[in-house]
């Protein structure tokens, strides 16, 4: 608690000292990394087109890909853009303002006043939780949404993984998903959190089959498991065309997996006080809920883009990037507004639901995709 | 300069999606303990215990729980293993052909033959 000024110069001249530490260590670690294979030289300091030509090494590496454009640095940004996208959308969509006052402008710094009040919230950790299970999840999470960003390519040139069976590799990542669930909810040792959580592990659990069968139709139109190649199958027609069916499945259980209304049982507020997040406070909650989620959020955005809606295919003047970029954020705007309009599922149903309903809509347009292409149909 | 030449030998798709993976746990690790450093500590008795709306908590989070949809788990179990299944075929349909494809049809009908079976029980809660 600071309450004197003395104290106050204190806080700051130890933030500055370990920001300093922690700064040296990640150059020097950087300069080791990238020293051998890129040349950083002093000179640079007083030759700026060397250093124009090293940031444009430095952009072909894999460092770049991993830790900036495709990596984690943008999805981190997008999620922020969203974040905020999401409540300004809301608001209209419910005849509220929204975020008015961070910034000058429609509250376009609301971001960052939620991660800089998350960050100075006290990080509270009850006696009575299983310690190391109970902080694994929030850091659990998000590494693993961030491992699926890994294999989905922006363009042919910006991904980190050129995987042959991306799209298993994606769903082999999500699956952790539940588990985290599960992990936070029972390492909590209280009650809404162990409703929550059971709750987590059967939605999560009941949509992924829909989800993976919806997804196996543009696999069988494009004959591969590969991202890139199912964009590429896509240069004439796109596969929301051919496969409307599986497109609406794989949207609704997109829905599912994300937890978002309608299909917001983990974390009903009324119901469960926020599920299995709510021992979770300060930094645990913004990485959970500010950060993960909105990265997987984009992982299926993306994913839906690049398997219905041709990945960065569109006119030619604009860059493939831009058209990328903007059909996910339109897909991640689609997944947005339900939240704005629907109540919340009853459990049997939201059961009962997906296996009686999604799980043979998906079946259905598998099959007629296999009958044409059997029958001759090319792309 | 081994680390760095160990690394482009290994070069994998496996090592890139661990290696952005080991990325974002540095972040979220480093994200952590900033609120360590600059949040004020102010530990007191209702911090300690379990959160349940303000009131005194009714006890410990780990008790038997009536599971009422506990077979659509177990539904999972089965058919997430015959959804892989059905992958297998799709990727390889062009060389499977006609037969192939008649084969996935009955094992298409069973399914759904065994989805309305488990679904009628997995509806009577009375019996979980």
């Amino acid at each position: 608690m600071i309450r004197t000024f003395v104290e106050f110069l204190t806080r700051i001249v130890v933030l500055i000292i370990v920001i300093l530490v922690l700064g040296l260590i990640v150059i020097s670690a950087l300069y080791y990394l990238i020293g051998p294979i890129l040349p950083i030289t002093p000179s640079m300091l007083i030759r700026p087109q060397e250093v124009l030509a090293f940031t444009f090494a430095l952009m072909d590496t894999d460092l770049f890909r991993i830790t900036i454009f495709p990596g984690f640095t943008f999805v981190v940004i997008y999620a922020a853009f969203v974040v905020l996208w999401e409540r300004k959308l809301l608001a209209k969509m419910q005849l509220r303002i929204g975020p008015l006052y961070a910034g000058k402008f429609e509250g376009i710094f609301q971001p960052i006043a939620d991660v800089m009040k998350l960050l100075s919230k006290e990080l509270v950790i009850p006696k009575v939780v299983d310690r190391f299970f109970f902080i694994l999840p929030p850091i659990l999470t998000v590494t693993v949404a961030t491992a699926a960003v890994a294999v989905i390519p922006v363009t042919e040139m910006w991904v980190i993984a050129k995987s042959e069976i991306g799209v298993l590799v994606i769903f082999a990542v999500l699956a952790f998903f539940p588990l985290t669930a599960l992990m936070a909810a029972w390492s909590s040792n209280s009650r809404y959190p162990m409703l929550g959580g059971i709750r987590a592990l059967h939605q999560l659990v009941a949509y992924e089959i829909p989800l993976i069968l919806s997804t196996l139709t543009p696999v069988v139109y494009a004959g591969s498991l590969n991202l890139i190649d199912i964009v590429e199958k896509q240069s004439d027609t796109w596969f929301i065309l051919l496969a409307p069916i599986s497109a609406l499945t794989f949207y609704i259980c997109s829905l599912a997996e994300l937890e978002r209304i309608p299909f917001d049982l983990p974390e009903a507020e009324p119901e469960v006080a926020s599920g299995w997040l709510a021992e979770y406070g300060s930094m645990n909650f913004g990485l959970i809920m500010g950060v993960a989620v909105y990265i997987k959020l984009y992982v299926f955005s993306a994913l839906f883009t690049i398997l219905f809606l041709g990945g960065w295919l569109g006119p030619q003047p604009l860059p493939p990037e831009f058209w990328f970029i903007f059909k996910t954020f339109i897909v991640t705007t689609f997944l947005i507004i339900p939240r704005g309009v629907y109540p919340r599922l009853r459990i049997d149903l939201l059961l009962k639901q997906s296996w009686a309903r999604y799980f043979i809509l998906a079946l259905v347009n598998l099959v007629v995709a296999a009958t044409a292409v059997l029958g001759g149909f090319k792309l | 300069m081994s680390l760095v030449g160990g690394l482009k030998e290994m070069r994998s798709d496996l090592l890139l999606v661990l290696l952005t993976a080991g990325f974002a746990t540095a972040a979220s690790v480093i994200m952590l303990i900033i609120p360590l450093i600059i949040a004020p500590k102010k530990p007191n008795k209702p911090k300690e215990i379990q959160y349940e709306c303000g009131q005194i908590p009714s006890g410990a989070g780990k008790f038997p729980l009536m599971m009422q949809y506990y077979a659509y788990l177990l539904m999972f179990v089965a058919f997430d293993v015959m959804s892989m299944f059905l992958f297998a075929w799709g990727i390889s349909i062009y060389n499977v052909g006609l037969s192939g494809f008649l084969a996935v049809i009955l094992f298409i009908g069973v399914l759904l033959i065994t989805l309305a079976f488990t679904l009628y029980h997995a509806a009577r809660r009375e019996l979980w």
